[in-house]
């Protein structure tokens, strides 16, 4: 996978324990939303720049349309509007993440993406309880990281909420989703 | 279907009837005498004996038979399996000779006689061990067929690759027209744009390929129905033939498995309240046995099913009496028959005035509507009072293409269902007027609620003192859809839409095209629940 440099005494048994704790290790794709976030990188299946994006009518405000991927129109989800975060218009920077959450494939709308990074489990910490709210479970921990802070994020708790509250506004008689 | 065809489909079911017997066996001589496993192919052995007797293969009929008695023989402990496991493995290996001659000349009839006297005289055990003569190798191999059993998915996943070459076609025609511009290089654009439409025409021909391999006979729905009406007219002491006809008609196997229900709920109200009980058909001099007849053809790129039955009918002046009741119809206005026969499709009056008034058609009746609906077909009824009644069902040869009329509105692009459309008309917007706060049109001596695309998508966009209309029918009812502009006409490929984030109210699907955009498709059906739609009522 990823580089892995050979310990100076070049011992077997060395070089595996090395191996070990590099498989340890999480990957994570970050990307920028204000603050950074991360997601495991083996759920990013590509990262593509926003075009051709199909609004989608009497949808919930935090869908942001459908894509054609070579042949396949995926659901974008603005992931700014799911986190309840100030808006901020689409610009050079942004990029959509497909990400492969269980059986579906998704993409994401983030202002930019930053880094594929490593992070050891160990400095993964639980988010601090203050800051969490009720519907906040999709925020796994925070990564710590040298002076850097990344927020985790669990895609697929991220999506049974949306169910929720898709359900909800269906049972309003579903026509009227809010503005795009 | 012609013989041949008819041998190669038994061949292959025999094939597999008589692996799974095989494997039976196998099975109980690794795994010790298990019940079950006999029992499991009782079912296999019967079709495959049924089969025989359908293709006129008596002589292999009479000798699965026998096969069966031994096994029921076992079941009833009369004999020990392990006496008769070889005389079995042995029968295996006699049918699928059988099955190998009738594979090299279908219209043989191959005797077997000699090898039922062979069973007989093994059972009874006069030949105690069976002399086995040359083991004939070829008897362990299947007979070789020209089917294979498909995913239907991977199907689908063809058509995807196929609709990303037409986009990445698209794209070099692009490129080809900027050669021209830029390059300047007239011959070498020739050259490309020859080799691309040869590229189109391949394209088209693996498009229509792929769907043609999607396609069953419509037998395979029709075929459920026999042994409902068998037992529902029993129990009910009616006499019912259910008739077949084209029913070699194909279709694509998303419509096949969605038209099920539809036919179900349409067939038992045929047997349930068309066709009368023996005593009144004979009053009315009718044969005393009825017949529903389910027929199916083909009429340019529709489908097109029939139920006809030969019962009672519907009276159109109850139905009428029934809409007016209900406030469908204005009592003091002169309707066609068409007309007032398409309202029993209509939920309110169907659930309401069930079993009585006409004569119990009522019965789910709406929801075959919009089942059919939701297939971009259509459905009507004609009926004649003491002869009996048809439905008919106009469906899309294909779930996955659709002939489509592109709208624009709100600067955005949808697409609407030709299927749902009637006509198209230029408006003033001085033309669409108001009543009690709703926009209507007049339109052919009709008034039509106007609902405007753009309103109903809230999509904003504003007037602009002209627009088209586009009058679209369901069941009879009709109403007219504001759009700023018309795009054509034009065949989409449907994709079902994700619905991780719910499904959008009003959209049926997407479809990608030509230039790799997305356009999404309108369901028409949400149009009708338009609040502004249902005060019409």
């Amino acid at each position: 996978m990823s580089e892995i440099r050979l310990p100076a005494s070049g011992l077997a048994e060395e070089v595996l324990t090395l191996c070990k704790e590099k498989q340890r290790d999480i990957h994570l794709v970050t990307f920028n939303l204000g603050e950074e976030y991360g997601v495991p990188i083996h759920q990013v299946q590509e990262i593509i720049r926003v075009s051709g994006v199909t609004m989608v009518p009497n949808s919930p405000s935090y869908m942001e349309g459908v894509i054609n991927l070579r042949g396949r129109v995926l659901p974008v989800l603005n992931l700014r509007k799911r986190l309840k975060l100030p808006p901020k218009d689409a610009g050079k920077s942004s990029r959509i993440v497909v990400a492969e959450v269980g059986e579906k494939v998704i993409g994401l709308l983030v202002d930019a993406v930053s880094h594929v990074i490593r992070v050891a489990p160990e400095s993964v910490e639980s988010a601090p309880e203050e800051v969490l709210e009720v519907d906040t479970d999709y925020i796994t921990g925070v990564g710590k990281l040298k002076n850097r802070l990344i927020i985790l994020l669990d895609l697929e708790r991220l999506l049974k909420r949306e169910n929720i509250e898709v359900g909800d506004i269906t049972a309003e008689g579903g026509n009227h989703g809010e503005e795009n | 279907m012609e013989y041949s065809e008819l041998i190669r489909d038994f061949l292959d079911d025999a094939e597999t009837q008589l692996g799974f017997f095989e494997s039976a066996l196998l099975s109980i001589e690794k795994n010790g005498y298990l019940e079950e496993v006999i029992q499991s192919t009782l079912g296999p052995l019967h079709t495959l004996k049924g089969n025989s007797g359908m293709m006129g293969l008596e002589s292999l009929k009479d000798y699965v038979h026998h096969v069966e008695e031994i096994l029921k023989k076992v079941l009833e402990d009369e004999v020990d399996f392990g006496t008769v496991i070889d005389v079995l493995f042995d029968t295996v290996s006699v049918i699928r000779q059988v099955l190998h001659t009738l594979g090299r000349d279908p219209a043989s009839r191959p005797d077997l006689t000699e090898h039922v006297m062979v069973i007989q005289e093994r059972l009874r055990g006069t030949v105690g061990v069976h002399t086995r003569r040359d083991v004939d190798l070829t008897s362990y191999l299947g007979t070789k067929t020209d089917t294979i059993k498909v995913d239907f998915r991977r199907f689908d996943d063809l058509l995807n690759l196929v609709g990303e070459l037409v986009i990445y076609k698209t794209r070099l025609n692009q490129i080809g027209t900027q050669i021209r511009g830029e390059v300047g290089n007239k011959s070498l654009f020739k050259e490309l744009s020859g080799g691309l439409e040869f590229m189109g025409k391949t394209i088209a021909g693996l498009q229509e390929g792929i769907m043609r391999a999607r396609m069953l006979p419509v037998l395979h729905v029709f075929s459920k129905f026999p042994r409902m009406v068998r037992d529902l007219s029993r129990l009910q002491e009616k006499e019912i033939e259910l008739a077949f006809e084209g029913e070699d008609t194909e279709l694509d196997k998303t419509v096949i498995d969605e038209l099920e229900e539809p036919l179900l709920h349409i067939i038992r109200n045929a047997v349930d309240h068309g066709i009368e009980d023996m005593q009144e058909r004979a009053r009315k001099e009718k044969d005393h046995r009825g017949v529903i007849t389910l027929s199916a053809g083909q009429e340019s790129n529709y489908v097109i099913i029939r139920v006809s039955d030969d019962g009672r009918g519907i009276d159109a002046e109850s139905v009428r009496e029934a809409a007016v009741g209900r406030g469908l119809l204005k009592p003091d206005e002169v309707y066609d028959k068409e007309t007032v026969f398409s309202l029993i499709f209509s939920a309110g009056l169907s659930t309401k005035k069930e079993a009585t008034d006409l004569s119990g058609r009522g019965i789910g009746v709406d929801v075959v509507a919009r089942k059919i609906a939701k297939l971009n077909g259509q459905i009507a009824v004609d009926s004649v009072p003491g002869k009996g009644t048809t439905f008919t069902i106009k469906l899309p040869l294909s779930l996955a293409i659709i002939s489509a009329l592109m709208v624009e509105t709100g600067g955005e692009v949808y697409a609407i269902p030709m299927s749902a459309v009637d006509e198209s008309i230029k408006v003033r917007e001085e033309d669409i007027h108001m009543i009690n706060n709703h926009e209507v049109i007049e339109s052919r001596e009709q008034v039509l609620p106007v609902v405007r695309l753009a309103e109903f998508f809230n999509i904003g966009g504003r007037k602009h003192g002209k627009c088209y209309l586009i009058v679209l029918s369901r069941a009879g009812r009709r109403l007219a859809l504001a759009v700023d502009r018309l795009r054509g006409q034009q065949e989409i490929v449907i994709k079902p839409l994700d619905e991780t984030f719910g499904k959008s109210y009003g959209i049926a699907g997407a479809s990608i095209l030509g230039d790799g955009r997305i356009v999404l498709i309108a369901d028409v059906t949400a149009f009708w629940n338009q609040p502004t739609v249902r005060s019409e009522e």
